[in-house]
C-alpha cells in the first residue's frame, strides 16, 4: 500500500518522489489541509473510504498508508 | 507627491511571442504573427489562438507547485521571476513589508472552473477538488505573487477587463507616489482560452474568423481586419520612485510618467463612436505627465484588430495627437492578451523608449483608407521621448500611460 500510496502523491498531487519515504511527515511532504482533501478524493474514486481529517492524524507517510489498507475493500 | 519620477528598472514577459523580455522583442520587431488553429477549440466556431509556445510550468516552477495553480497564475509568477532579476533585485535581501503587488486580470481562471464544473456534472459534488477556488480567484494572482516573492506590502488585483494590465500599473504608480510602499510588482496575466470563453467571444462577433490564413488573422488597421485573435500570457513590470533607484544604484529603464483613466460610460462593448472617453485619458495622462500633445513621439495603441475599434481609436489620435506620432499595435504579433495586454504593451513601450526603435504593426498589409494616422509596417529607428500605451476594456473602460525616457 505503501507503494500505492506514492504512486498517487507523485503522479496526482506532483510531490517529489524522492521526499517520499515511510518516515516523512505530513510538512516533510507538504501535505496541507487542502492535499488532504485532495487524496481523500482521489482514493474514493478507487473504493477506500477515508476522510481527509483522518488521513491528516496520521503521524507519518507510512502510518497514512497503513490507515488507508485498513479501510481498502478487497477489490 | 509628483507620480513624474516613477522608475520602471524591471521587466518579465511570458506571451504568445515567447518567454523571457528578448525573445519576445525579437519577435514583435520580426512582425512576427502568433495566431494559429488551437487544437483545443476543435469543436468551436473560431478555432485561432495565440498561444505561449512551449510553456513547461512543472519545469518552470516545480512541479507541486505548477499543480496549486492556475494557468493564468504560472504565467505572472515565471515573469515576475524575470522582472526582479533584471531589476537587480533580491528577495532574499529586501524588505518585503514594502513591496507591494498590484497586477491587472480580466478572468481570473476559467480553465480551472470548467474543469471542475465538468467534474461536477460528471461525477458528483465530493469530487470537485480542494484547490477550486484557490486556483480560480482573481486575487490569487497577487496572493500567490506574495506568497513566491516574500512580498508583505499592499497586495491586489484590479479588474477593468482589457485595460486591467494598464489600470494595474497606474494604480501601483499611484501607491508609490503616496509612500505605501517603496517598490511595486506590477502587471497583468491572463490565460482566457477556453471552449466556453472563446465561444462566447465568437458570439460576440469579436474574434477573427480568418480560418484559412490564421497567422495573418490578428492585423491591427489594416482594410481586411474582422475581429481580434484571442492570446495568454503575462508581463510584470518594477516599480519604484526614481529617488530610490538613484540611491541603490539601479538603472531605471524609463518613466512612467503619467497615467489617464476614464470611463466611456455608453455600451458595454462598444466603444464611445466620438472617443470622448479615450481623448480624457489620453489628455489625463499628458496632464499629468507635463507634457503636451505634440510632445507624444509613439503610441502602442490598443489596436486589437477589430473593425470598431481601430476606426475610432485612430480617429481619437488624429484629432487629439497633432504631432503624428508613429503609431504601433504589437497586437498583431502578440495576439489580445485581454487582462495581461496593458502591461505587455506598456514593457514593450518601455523598450520602444530605451532602446530608440518602434515595432511594426504584424500583417498590416494595406492601411484602412478610412484610418489617417502613421502607422509603423518595419521596426523603425526612431528617438522617443515620451509615448502613450492606450488600452480600452469592455465596459468602456480606459486606461493610457504615458512613458517616458528615462
Amino acid at each position: 500500500m505503501f507503494e500505492n500510496l506514492k504512486e498517487i502523491l507523485v503522479l496526482k498531487l506532483k510531490m517529489p518522489p524522492e521526499h517520499i519515504v515511510p518516515e516523512a511527515t505530513k510538512e516533510d511532504i507538504e501535505l496541507d489541509s487542502l492535499a488532504a482533501v485532495e487524496l481523500s478524493v482521489i482514493l474514493g474514486e478507487r473504493g477506500i473510504t477515508i476522510s481527509d481529517d483522518e488521513l491528516l492524524e496520521a503521524a507519518t507517510v507510512g502510518e497514512m498508508a497503513k490507515l488507508i489498507e485498513s479501510r481498502s475493500t478487497n477489490l | 507627491m509628483s507620480r513624474h519620477d516613477i522608475a520602471v528598472t524591471g521587466l518579465g514577459l511570458v506571451t504568445p511571442s515567447g518567454i523571457g523580455v528578448e525573445p519576445n522583442w525579437a519577435a514583435v520587431c520580426d512582425g512576427r504573427p502568433s495566431a494559429a488553429h488551437d487544437p483545443l477549440l476543435k469543436d468551436n466556431p473560431v478555432r485561432i489562438s495565440c498561444r505561449v509556445p512551449d510553456f513547461e510550468p512543472a519545469q518552470l516552477l516545480g512541479g507541486r507547485r505548477a499543480h496549486r495553480l492556475d494557468r493564468f497564475t504560472q504565467f505572472a509568477l515565471v515573469a515576475a521571476r524575470e522582472a526582479i532579476t533584471s531589476a537587480g533585485l533580491d528577495i532574499a535581501t529586501w524588505d518585503g513589508a514594502r513591496v507591494g503587488v498590484v497586477l491587472g486580470c480580466a478572468a481570473g481562471g476559467p480553465g480551472t472552473v470548467e474543469e471542475q464544473h465538468l467534474i461536477l456534472t460528471e461525477k458528483g459534488p465530493a469530487s470537485v477538488s480542494p484547490l477550486l477556488l484557490p486556483m480560480q480567484l482573481p486575487n490569487m494572482l497577487a496572493g500567490q505573487t506574495a506568497i513566491e516573492f516574500g512580498a508583505t506590502g499592499p497586495n491586489l488585483v484590479v479588474a477593468t477587463a482589457c485595460a486591467s494590465g494598464a489600470t494595474a500599473i497606474g494604480t501601483a504608480s499611484d501607491l508609490l507616489a503616496l509612500d505605501r510602499c517603496d517598490i511595486v510588482l506590477a502587471g497583468g496575466s491572463e490565460a482566457m482560452i477556453t471552449p466556453l470563453v472563446m465561444a462566447g467571444f465568437a458570439q460576440m462577433g469579436a474574434l477573427s474568423r480568418r480560418e484559412d490564413d490564421p497567422a495573418a488573422a490578428s492585423r491591427p488597421f489594416d482594410a481586411d481586419r474582422d475581429g481580434f485573435v484571442a492570446g495568454e500570457g503575462a508581463g510584470v513590470l518594477v516599480l519604484e520612485r526614481a529617488d530610490d533607484t538613484r540611491a541603490r544604484g539601479a538603472r531605471a529603464r524609463a518613466r512612467v510618467a503619467g497615467y489617464g483613466a476614464s470611463a466611456d460610460a455608453h455600451h458595454i462593448t462598444t466603444p464611445h463612436p466620438e472617443g470622448t472617453g479615450v481623448e480624457s485619458a489620453i489628455r489625463s495622462a499628458l496632464a499629468d505627465a507635463g507634457a503636451t500633445p505634440g510632445d507624444v513621439g509613439h503610441v502602442n495603441a490598443h489596436g486589437t484588430s477589430t473593425p470598431l475599434n481601430d476606426l475610432t481609436e485612430a480617429r481619437v489620435l488624429r484629432r487629439v495627437l497633432a504631432g503624428a506620432p508613429l503609431v504601433t499595435s504589437t497586437k498583431g504579433a502578440t495576439g489580445h492578451l485581454l487582462g495581461a495586454a496593458g502591461a505587455v504593451e506598456a514593457v514593450f513601450s518601455v523598450l520602444t523608449v530605451e532602446r530608440g526603435l518602434v515595432p511594426p504593426t504584424a500583417n498590416l498589409r494595406t492601411l484602412d483608407p478610412h484610418i489617417d494616422i502613421d502607422v509603423a509596417t518595419a521596426a523603425t529607428p526612431r528617438k522617443i521621448g515620451l509615448a502613450l500605451s492606450n488600452s480600452f476594456g469592455f465596459g468602456g473602460q480606459n486606461a493610457v500611460l504615458a512613458i517616458a525616457a528615462a
